[in-house]
């Protein structure tokens, strides 16, 4: 471990390295350092991504490259400018990020949350909405919902996020200013009273798996609350939006009946966190190609990808494009991907490969990986 | 008496001693004709041919009576082919004097369109001599000898042309040994230039000589001509060998590049129609000075998803490292992303060659860029589960 | 299309044809399938078209027909045919792009493996040692599993005694091809593919595992065996 860092320090140090940046802070990032990488302390790392964020391909090659380094790139640049630009005591301003697949959509979102981290953010982060409701390994903990009627739950995904939420917020939750503002009675014997802090309700939840989504029905309004006074600023980040709005999911309840995903109680309160009925906060929100069953993967467009009721929720939104890399950013990559002995070989592979992937991060990766 | 007496000497004796005493007891014994002894002696020859006429003619006789047919028949044919094209271009509305055999098969095809398979079988019109196989002239003369002095192997014209290989390179040698004596050197500038052409194949052979050839023999034929071209004068048997070699095509690739056309923006572009590869139709163009942008039916080298094909469409502007000075722009269809990619290929370095140097042209050449992939899907056959695949062989 | 026609193989006239079944075939062959005998195989790659210029044979060979370069063959660096070989012996039902992914994961699984064998060396000559590349892995593999001799049966006197003689490149290549790729599906279905291959090239490679054993039995067999040797002449 020691050598390892070490032997960091010296590349940042005393190589001349054109692919790297020492400014590991991303609300220092700025224009000059578009396309350098730098990497993220892995403590940091540890807390904000445990339980997902990044990409499982990349979480691969942070192990083989020892180190998580992510690219500054033009889309984030302009996110967070906005972000730091814009007034908090308006509604919240929706972001909504669109792009081919493996263009770097997650990537990008994982930079912001760092710099919501930074920042002093209460972070809300759905790591991949698609999991909740698409990936079905053999039989998904469901249940029927107590307080709505004919909805559905799913109590270990909910309680699975609940402890991802609070190992991102660890800083914040302890800072006990945070108080929810009204009582939720759980059961004859369980009760959440006013006043109490807010990690409480959080802890509630995870312990009793039963009462998960209504805590998280709870811990909606309470961070809306929350905001409103000016208390905290929430920074929420949804991966795969779209998903929510797909006509199917592959639930079924046990009747054999197929689930619509406004029928599953945590699309409700996601889908209350993206309205902007309430100030002192971002949502950032990305429209991916892969949250849909691949027979609807023609476009990647946001209007084509939320359909009729997304687009209205989220209308108006500041949609940002992520493209693929620029010349100097697959540059970069390239030397980045050498200096990591992940990509050998002569010079000329470079053109070859520009051409082969089109410029596309994600295939540019794949198409490394065998040489 | 003297002449029977020298008559026993030429012939048998004891036979025609016979024949001699039962001839004289004829003469004896009829009255009307008496036969003088010279007329003894024709009579004698007359019998002697006839019967021999008698013995042979059977054969002989059906032998040119066949020749003949065929030759009737020949004649008959050649007579109403022609008459048959005039008919042929006075239908077609053509001058019959102009009237070519392409011309011939284009009207033939307009007037019997045919949907069969296998064009052998269509409706055909062709001069007799390409319809009915050559036969062989009449081989022996009307005694039964042979012309040809090898035609007791069976395949004279063969053993003649092998014959005839021998001979040569026993002339080459024998001149080796001359110039050697001489002490002279081999003359440089008669070398023989054998790289455009190949050895007849087994059924051009056939055809020349009209005869069939086994595999063996046929390879006989092959290691005694090359032989005969590594001597150091076969230079001086030119002729011979250029008589049994085919010349391969005159490389098309680089007779006929196509000069490049200015667009609206100044740049110089070339079009290539027809690029096929299996059932992929498209066209390809490129355009000069460019960025190395591809665009595919409208969308980007993104268009093929898998890197096999995508590997193929840069191959030919990596390989003469055109990959960021030129454009491409192709429209494509049908097929699968092999044949599509196949095409444009192909399409990209036929359009290259306009913008590119001889060397390079060769080195494309030698490369295989060049060469239009004219396979198709093998069909599959009644009996058999596949093209090729037969049900399972049994022994009995 | 004008250059088609010169490369149509001169259409038999069936009735020259002796036998009934190759009519039969020649009827049926109305367009041809593969290239006439008298075309040369493509020579693409830099390196071997480098040598033809040296040798000054390349204006001689561009005068002769060629065929062209297959679907899968470019003129690239990183295009190896003895990976292809690879590629084609793993592939089942002609599926080439999923054999191609296959043995392509297979490489990055190596190279994982070779990366992380790499960071925790201590010592320079240590990761010296350490081949990162996948294809120099896999020639290596393929290199120490290629065996040099076979066992023929040969019968002689009612026994059929197992008679070891020498064998060739093609045959040696395919078998080490083949012992590999056995040994990679012979063990529990529930490792993938590419794991398990990955697995036995860095064992071939490093001079253990099962292939090389294999091929280490066949020689010993060989060796005892030495005494029928004399049976490939009687």
């Amino acid at each position: 471990m020691i050598s390892r860092s070490w032997r960091n320090l010296c590349r940042r140090y005393s190589q001349t390295v054109t692919f790297r940046t020492t400014e590991s802070s991303p609300s220092q990032h700025n224009e000059k350092q578009i396309g350098l990488f730098y990497s993220v302390n892995h403590d940091l790392c540890k807390q904000l991504f445990a339980y997902g964020g990044l990409p499982k391909s990349f979480a691969k090659q942070t192990k083989t490259f020892t180190e998580t380094a992510i690219m500054v790139r033009q889309p984030a640049l302009d996110l967070i400018d906005c972000i730091k630009a814009s007034d908090f005591n308006k509604p919240v301003i929706r972001y909504v990020m669109y792009g081919e697949k493996g263009s770097g959509k997650s990537l990008t979102l994982a930079h912001l949350l760092h710099y919501a981290y930074e920042e002093g953010y209460l972070i809300v982060h759905v790591p991949w909405v698609s999991e909740f409701l698409r990936r079905v390994p053999r039989h998904k903990e469901m249940s029927n919902s107590q307080t709505r009627e004919g909805f559905v739950d799913l109590p270990l995904d909910v309680a699975a996020w609940l402890l991802h939420f609070k190992t991102q917020n660890q800083v914040l939750l302890k800072n006990t200013e945070l108080k929810i503002s009204r009582d939720y009675v759980w059961s004859k014997r369980e009760s959440t009273v006013a006043g109490s802090p807010l990690s409480q309700l959080v802890e509630h939840g995870i312990n009793r798996v039963k009462y998960a989504c209504d805590v998280l029905d709870a811990l909606v309004y309470e961070i809306k609350q929350l905001s409103n006074s000016k208390q905290c600023k929430t920074f929420v980040a949804i991966d795969g939006f779209n998903g929510f709005f797909c006509p199917l999911t592959r639930l079924h309840t046990p009747t054999k009946k197929k689930v619509k995903p406004e029928e599953v109680t945590l699309t409700g309160s996601f889908l209350e966190l993206a309205k902007n009925d309430w100030s002192n906060g971002v949502v950032v929100v990305t429209a991916d190609q892969l949250a849909l069953p691949d027979d609807h993967q023609d476009s990647y467009l946001p209007r084509y990808l939320l359909y009729k009721k997304g687009f209205e929720l989220l209308d108006p939104f500041v949609p940002i494009e992520v493209g693929r890399y620029t010349d100097k950013e697959f540059l970069s990559c390239a030397s980045y991907y050498r200096d990591r002995l992940w990509l050998r070989g002569p010079p000329e592979i470079e053109t070859e490969l520009k051409f082969t992937s089109a410029c596309n991060p994600y295939k540019f990766m794949e198409q490394c990986a065998p040489l | 008496m003297a002449l029977c007496f020298s008559v026993k000497h030429l012939f048998p004796i004891s036979k025609c001693y016979v024949k001699n005493i039962i001839l004289n007891n004829v003469c004896k014994y009829t009255s009307k004709n008496v036969p003088t002894t010279n007329h003894a002696l024709d009579n004698m020859t007359d019998w002697e041919t006839l019967s021999k006429k008698k013995k042979i003619s059977k054969a002989m006789k059906a032998y040119l009576e066949r020749a003949k047919e065929h030759d009737e028949f020949m004649k008959k044919q050649e007579f109403e082919y022609k008459i048959g094209k005039r008919h042929l271009a006075n239908m077609m509305g053509e001058d019959p004097e102009t009237f070519t055999q392409k011309d011939v098969d284009r009207a033939i095809e307009y007037l019997f369109p045919s949907g069969i398979y296998d064009p052998a079988a269509r409706p055909l019109m062709k001069p007799p001599e390409e319809v009915f196989p050559a036969r062989k002239a009449a081989e022996f003369d009307e005694a039964g000898r042979p012309h040809h002095f090898l035609f007791y192997t069976g395949k004279p014209n063969f053993f003649k042309l092998l014959h005839d290989g021998a001979e040569h390179i026993q002339q080459a040698y024998n001149f080796e040994d001359k110039v050697i004596r001489k002490k002279a050197v081999p003359d440089p500038n008669g070398e023989l230039n054998i790289d455009n052409s190949i050895w007849l194949t087994k059924e051009q052979l056939e055809q020349v000589l009209v005869e069939s050839i086994t595999d063996l023999e046929y390879d006989n034929f092959k290691l005694l001509m090359e032989r005969l071209i590594s001597l150091p004068y076969a230079y001086r048997h030119k002729e011979f060998i250029e008589k049994y070699r085919k010349p391969l095509v005159t490389q098309r690739f680089a007779l006929e590049i196509p000069k490049p056309s200015y667009d609206d923006e100044g740049r110089a572009f070339v079009t290539t129609y027809e690029c096929l590869r299996k059932k992929a139709r498209g066209d390809v163009t490129i355009r000069v000075p460019g960025t190395g942008k591809i665009t595919i039916n409208g969308k980007d080298l993104t268009y093929f998803e898998d890197v096999q094909p995508r590997e193929q469409v840069m191959f030919p502007l990596f390989f003469t490292n055109m990959q960021d000075r030129v454009d491409v722009e192709c429209n494509i269809e049908g097929g699968g992303p092999s044949g599509q990619s196949g095409a444009i290929r192909w399409g990209i370095a036929w359009g290259l060659r306009s913008f590119v140097d001889k060397d390079m042209l060769e080195k494309m050449q030698v490369a295989g860029l060049l060469t239009r992939d004219h396979r198709r899907r093998e069909r599959k056959k009644p009996g058999q589960p596949g093209a090729r695949k037969k049900p399972t062989w049994k022994r009995r | 299309m004008s250059n088609v026609t010169h490369y149509l193989p001169v259409l038999k006239n069936p009735l020259l044809l002796r036998s009934p079944w190759s009519r039969l075939q020649k009827r049926f062959l109305g367009r041809p399938t593969s290239f006439p005998d008298y075309f040369q195989n493509p020579i693409f790659r830099k390196e071997d078209q480098a040598k033809l210029i040296e040798n000054s044979e390349l204006s001689k060979l561009a005068a002769v027909p060629v065929r062209p370069p297959a679907v899968y063959e470019t003129s690239s660096v990183y295009h190896d045919p003895l990976v292809n070989k690879v590629i084609n012996h793993v592939m089942e039902m002609g599926k080439k792009k999923l054999a191609r992914e296959l043995v392509e994961k297979a490489f990055e699984n190596i190279k994982r493996k070779q990366i992380e064998r790499y960071h925790l060396a201590s010592s320079p000559e240590e990761k010296a040692k350490i081949i990162l590349d996948p294809k120099t892995v896999l020639h290596r593999a393929i290199a120490n599993s290629k065996p040099l001799l076979q066992l023929s049966p040969i019968k002689r006197g009612g026994i059929t005694y197992q008679v070891p003689g020498p064998i060739t490149e093609k045959r040696s290549l395919f078998l080490a091809i083949k012992w590999l790729l056995e040994a990679t599906n012979e063990k529990d279905r529930t490792i993938h593919f590419p794991e398990q291959f990955a697995r036995e090239l860095l064992d071939a490679a490093s001079n253990t595992g099962k292939v090389v054993k294999r091929k280490q039995d066949l020689h010993r067999q060989c060796e005892a065996n030495r005494a029928y040797a004399h049976y490939r002449w009687q």
